[in-house]
């Protein structure tokens, strides 16, 4: 188990920044995704960690040490590629046993790392496989058992399951991640798929343009995103534009309705424009009978789209604030059609606000 | 009941959906047919002359015999076997290496690579003869050994290998099997050996033995170079005895077409097997 630290990493690709002055630590035995869209430098940080990219400028320090002028051959980290990575011409056992090879280890010692190492990843009696004999998944599995058996001191995973079917995908990266806790070991992953990043991570670190935009656990980037990037990256976000009447009382006017930040940190002087955040599924709706007012508090919307997610509903609303989507139980949303006129309700507790 | 009937006789059965499926357009025998004409009727042709004029209580093999019992036939033959030899060995190690880096770390060099490995196909052979013989004379004690052959034939023989090898990096993931041997802590040779070399082995084999066509069939610069190669045996051999130097032309094709089943078993191997011969696991 080893910690790893980023300082100040810079790399740039002609004119393209890929890296501006990334900064990172990780804990010992910490599983850290980044997390970000195609191009924001996530896979840039992890070849410089691995070995096989170089940076303009920074440091990598893993259990405190520079490894930069390491060759990626001396740094002993178990790396997983998005792109199938097993030797074609080797059994999966013999794959799991290469890097034990150039260990120089006894014959017994290796067949015996890689038959734990394949019964870990569930595939004991694939042993004697070709890659093209694998699936998919298998193969990637193989290719973890592969990256472990060496006792990386630092795991890398480059996208591992991008190329996997939906279901194999949730079942891998759980797979992944009781492996990850089984062994202790201090991991970072790289993945565009946010439900990836949040369901199996210790901490996500939200990356765009090079920087990390926000580093914090699954929980908090979710609920508490902190720039306008994260609310719209991470999840489904409604944006409602204000103005905020004022400070002390954290009230912001969106419209005609006053609406109060529960965000301590809420910090914008009287007439700032602000951007408030509220997920689909703090809107809740209820049927409105004809001619009828909303109650206090509450206002009215109309339904524009109605889309079935499964367990929930999303119902698209146009409303006196501007366009909203509400996440309501499928169940419910069986009694609404387009045009039906409903009741609105925030839930002004998960108001999140960002300055414009 | 009756429309019952009438729903099962519309429904093609499955005995005719298989005729269908497995009938073949008469115009594509037609084609078939011509091209295997092509191939076949001069082969025939070779064959039936080189049995011809046998005197009477003589072998219908007499010409082959005689060219078997020749000297000149043996040394000929050996002589273009050891070029050929060489000119793959050469070949290889000077392709391989190249090939490989250009590929992993210069993949900027490819066009330049690839424009430079048509040259051969473009300069006819005699052009790039009389090109390289002044340079070549100056080497003496390279000029008068049949291996000055073999370092031409590498030039020749370039386009086919380069091309083979090119094929063979492109199909696979190269970059991504580098870096993974490479966090497994494998250095470059180990990881040219054990993970590249092998998945390269049909390419390998394949350009191999469009070298060994190549070294074996040349004519023209063997004999302005005045080596007595298989060639130009054959061609002197059929200027004085047409019989003779028709069965000689058969002998090399038997030979080209033993290569190409060697190709073929070759590549019929397995990855296992080769890995096996290659990486020399365990």
């Amino acid at each position: 188990m080893a910690t790893v630290e980023l300082r100040g990493l810079c790399r740039t690709f002609g004119s393209v920044v890929a890296l501006d002055h990334l900064d990172l630590e990780v804990h010992s035995g910490e599983f850290v995704s980044l997390l970000g869209p195609s191009g924001c430098g996530k896979t840039t940080a992890l070849r410089i960690i691995a070995g096989f990219e170089w940076p303009d400028s920074g440091e990598v320090l893993v259990e405190g040490q520079d490894v930069l002028g390491q060759a990626a051959n001396k740094r002993n980290m178990g790396m997983v590629f998005q792109a199938y990575s097993l030797f074609p011409n080797l059994t999966a056992q013999q794959n799991v046993e290469f890097g034990l090879r150039v260990r120089k280890e006894s014959r017994e010692k290796r067949a015996r790392r890689a038959r734990e190492l394949l019964e870990l990843v569930g595939l004991a009696s694939a042993m004697d496989r070709y890659p093209r004999q694998l699936s998919g998944g298998q193969q990637q599995r193989v290719a973890l058992a592969r990256s472990l058996a060496i006792e990386p001191r630092v795991l890398l995973l480059d996208e591992p399951l991008s190329a996997l079917d939906a279901k194999v995908r949730v079942q891998l990266r759980a797979e992944v991640r009781r492996i990850q806790l089984e062994l202790g070991i201090t991991t970072l992953y790289v993945t565009h798929d946010q439900e990836e990043a949040l369901s199996i991570s210790d901490r996500v670190a939200v990356m765009s343009q090079g920087r990390i935009e926000q580093l914090g656990t699954p929980a908090q980037i979710y609920r508490s995103p902190r720039t306008a990037f994260v609310a719209n990256f991470v999840g489904t976000m409604n944006k409602l534009e204000g103005t905020v009447v004022s400070l002390e009382d954290r009230v912001v006017r969106c419209g005609p309705l006053l609406l109060q930040v529960p965000d301590p940190t809420f910090n914008h002087p009287a007439g700032e424009k602000v951007e408030l955040f509220l997920r689909p599924e703090d809107i809740s709706i209820g049927l409105l009978s004809n001619g009828d007012k909303p109650a206090p508090g509450l206002f009215e919307g109309r339904v524009t789209s109605l889309t079935f997610l499964g367990p929930v509903t999303r119902v698209g609303l146009e409303t006196e604030i501007g366009p909203l989507m509400a996440d309501v139980s499928s169940a419910v949303a069986l009694g609404l059609t387009a045009d039906t006129v409903v009741a609105v309700k925030l839930d002004s507790t998960s108001l999140r606000s960002i300055a414009r | 009941m009756a429309q019952v009937t009438a729903v099962a006789e519309a429904r093609p059965s499955s005995h005719r959906i298989r005729r269908a499926r497995n009938r073949v357009p008469v115009w594509h025998v037609i084609w078939l047919v011509i091209a295997a004409l092509v191939f076949l009727v001069p082969i025939y042709s070779v064959v039936q002359f080189s049995l011809a004029g046998v005197g009477p209580g003589q072998s219908p093999f007499h010409w082959y015999l005689t060219v078997f019992d020749d000297p000149m036939f043996r040394s000929s033959f050996w002589l273009s076997i050891q070029i050929s030899l060489e000119t793959v060995a050469v070949s290889l190690v000077l392709m391989v290496p190249t090939v490989f880096w250009v590929h992993l770390r210069l993949p900027g060099l490819r066009p330049v690579m690839d424009l430079i490995s048509i040259l051969p196909f473009v300069v006819p052979p005699i052009v790039l003869v009389v090109g390289l013989l002044p340079f070549l004379k100056n080497i003496t004690w390279l000029f008068v050994r049949p291996e000055v052959l073999s370092l031409i034939y590498v030039v020749f023989a370039l386009p086919f290998l380069y091309r083979a090898l090119d094929a063979g990096l492109r199909a696979i993931d190269l970059r991504t099997l580098v870096e993974a041997a490479e966090s497994l802590g494998a250095k470059m040779p180990r990881t040219l050996l054990q993970v590249i070399l092998p998945n390269l082995r049909a390419a390998i084999i394949g350009g191999s033995l469009l070298t060994v066509a190549i070294a074996m069939g040349e004519y023209t610069v063997a004999s302005l170079l005045e080596f007595s190669t298989f060639p130009v045996y054959t061609y002197t051999i059929g200027t004085s005895t047409a019989y003779e130097g028709v069965a000689l032309s058969f002998i090399s094709f038997i030979f080209v077409w033993a290569a190409m089943l060697a190709l073929y078993l070759l590549g019929r191997g397995g990855r296992s097997a080769a890995a096996v011969a290659i990486t020399n696991y365990n």
